[in-house]
């Protein structure tokens, strides 16, 4: 009986503990850009992720392109990707590593490195919503984004640039494989 | 103890052999400790793979690889058009004066200072408006960009107040040689006051249409 046991513990320990692998099915990313005249988003579709899970941690990397954002007027998003440097540097990339035990649904607070604009900017403990179906697990947040973590010069319309702040708002679907 | 003779203690070989091994265990670095046997073998620790790369995410090339040639082109793109914006509404002001002074310009004077006043100013529109053009039309084009949203507005009334202000000061030239020579406005030269307010008109949409939200 104690043998039956210990096979069982040790098989679920190391199913938790898989060298699983997440693959970003479906994303959303909105960037907001305040401005006395204008309340903008510019939303993305086109990221794309991977996760790598080994000894009970998984690594993720997001990447979307800059001129992927659509903020419903072309001339302003040649505009923002003139500004945030986006020929020279293509990619938002994101990195994350977060306990494979803490992939379940609930809230989960993760250490993000993005890099954008030729830029490295590190948040910490930014809590993200999780909720897991089957295989998949849907995931919600905001990234607390600001031009100056980029050192991006503010856009102005009318001599009034725009709010520092450019919250990011994630919604992803990663499917594990 | 004292009655005891070292030859009789029995348990002193194997007292003398724990304390050494006791010794040297504890001096030893407990990998070296031979007789300790592992209860397993060694084994390497397992390999993490490899973290996910950029290149795993299989974006296309172009899409990955900086290209300065085009960060260039926006920059320039940028600045004309900057340039544009600017102009654009520095001419709202002199426009806006024409038009104003242009409900005295008429009369049936032959000499008006209010009819100089307005010519002169028509003519700082003008030239305005001109170099304002010129940085949208010089403005680089970035190819592949479909255009979108309210730019849309901005560019077709360009169609209008492009050609109004090509008409305009043609009919208001025609129009001060016939007031200066005594004469009634009269024939085409008659259209620049509409024609000025239809070209004033497209244009101050024109402006509002990038600067509000509708």
């Amino acid at each position: 009986m104690h043998k039956i046991t210990v096979v069982f513990i040790s098989a679920v320990a190391t199913a938790g503990a898989s060298d699983a692998q997440w693959a970003l099915e479906q994303s959303s990313l909105t960037y907001h850009v305040s401005h006395p005249l204008h309340q903008i988003d510019g939303v993305s579709h086109a990221a794309r992720g991977k996760g790598v899970c080994s000894s009970g941690e998984c690594d993720f990397l997001i990447a979307v392109p800059v001129k992927s954002f659509d903020s419903g007027d072309s001339n302003r998003d040649l505009h923002m990707l003139q500004v945030t440097r986006g020929a020279e540097y293509p990619l938002v990339t994101v990195r994350t590593k977060v306990p494979e035990s803490d992939l379940h649904s609930g809230t989960i607070h993760a250490d993000l490195e993005v890099q954008f604009a030729g830029q490295t900017k590190q948040y910490k403990q930014l809590a993200f919503q999780l909720t897991a179906t089957g295989n998949e697990i849907h995931l919600s947040g905001t990234i607390p984004a600001t031009l100056a973590d980029f050192k991006i010069e503010p856009p102005s319309l009318l001599s009034i640039p725009v709010k520092n702040e450019i919250p990011i708002r994630v919604e992803m679907t990663w499917r594990r494989s | 103890m004292c009655g005891v003779s070292r030859a009789e203690n029995v348990a002193e070989p194997a007292l003398e052999f724990g304390i050494a091994r006791a010794v040297r265990n504890a001096f030893t670095p407990p990998e070296f400790v031979a007789d300790t046997p592992d209860p397993e073998p060694q084994t390497n620790p397992p390999q993490k793979p490899q973290q996910p790369s950029l290149g795993d995410l299989g974006f296309p090339t172009s899409a990955t690889q900086p290209n300065p040639q085009e960060q260039a082109r926006l920059n320039k793109r940028s600045h004309m058009l900057k340039m544009h914006q600017r102009l654009g509404l520095i001419t709202i002001a002199p426009l806006v004066a024409t038009v104003i002074t242009g409900g005295f310009a008429g009369g049936r004077a032959k000499q008006s200072d209010m009819r100089d006043v307005h010519a002169a100013l028509g003519g700082i529109s003008g030239g305005l408006y001109f170099a304002t053009a010129y940085y949208s039309i010089f403005a680089p084009r970035m190819a592949g960009t479909k255009t979108r949203g309210p730019i849309r507005l901005h560019k077709a009334l360009a169609w209008i107040h492009g050609p109004g202000m090509v008409l305009t000061p043609i009919l208001g030239v025609m129009a001060f040689d016939q007031k200066n020579a005594g004469e009634k406005v009269h024939g085409i030269a008659s259209a620049h006051g509409p024609v000025a307010i239809v070209t004033a008109g497209a244009f101050g949409l024109a402006v509002a249409s990038v600067t509000f939200k509708f």
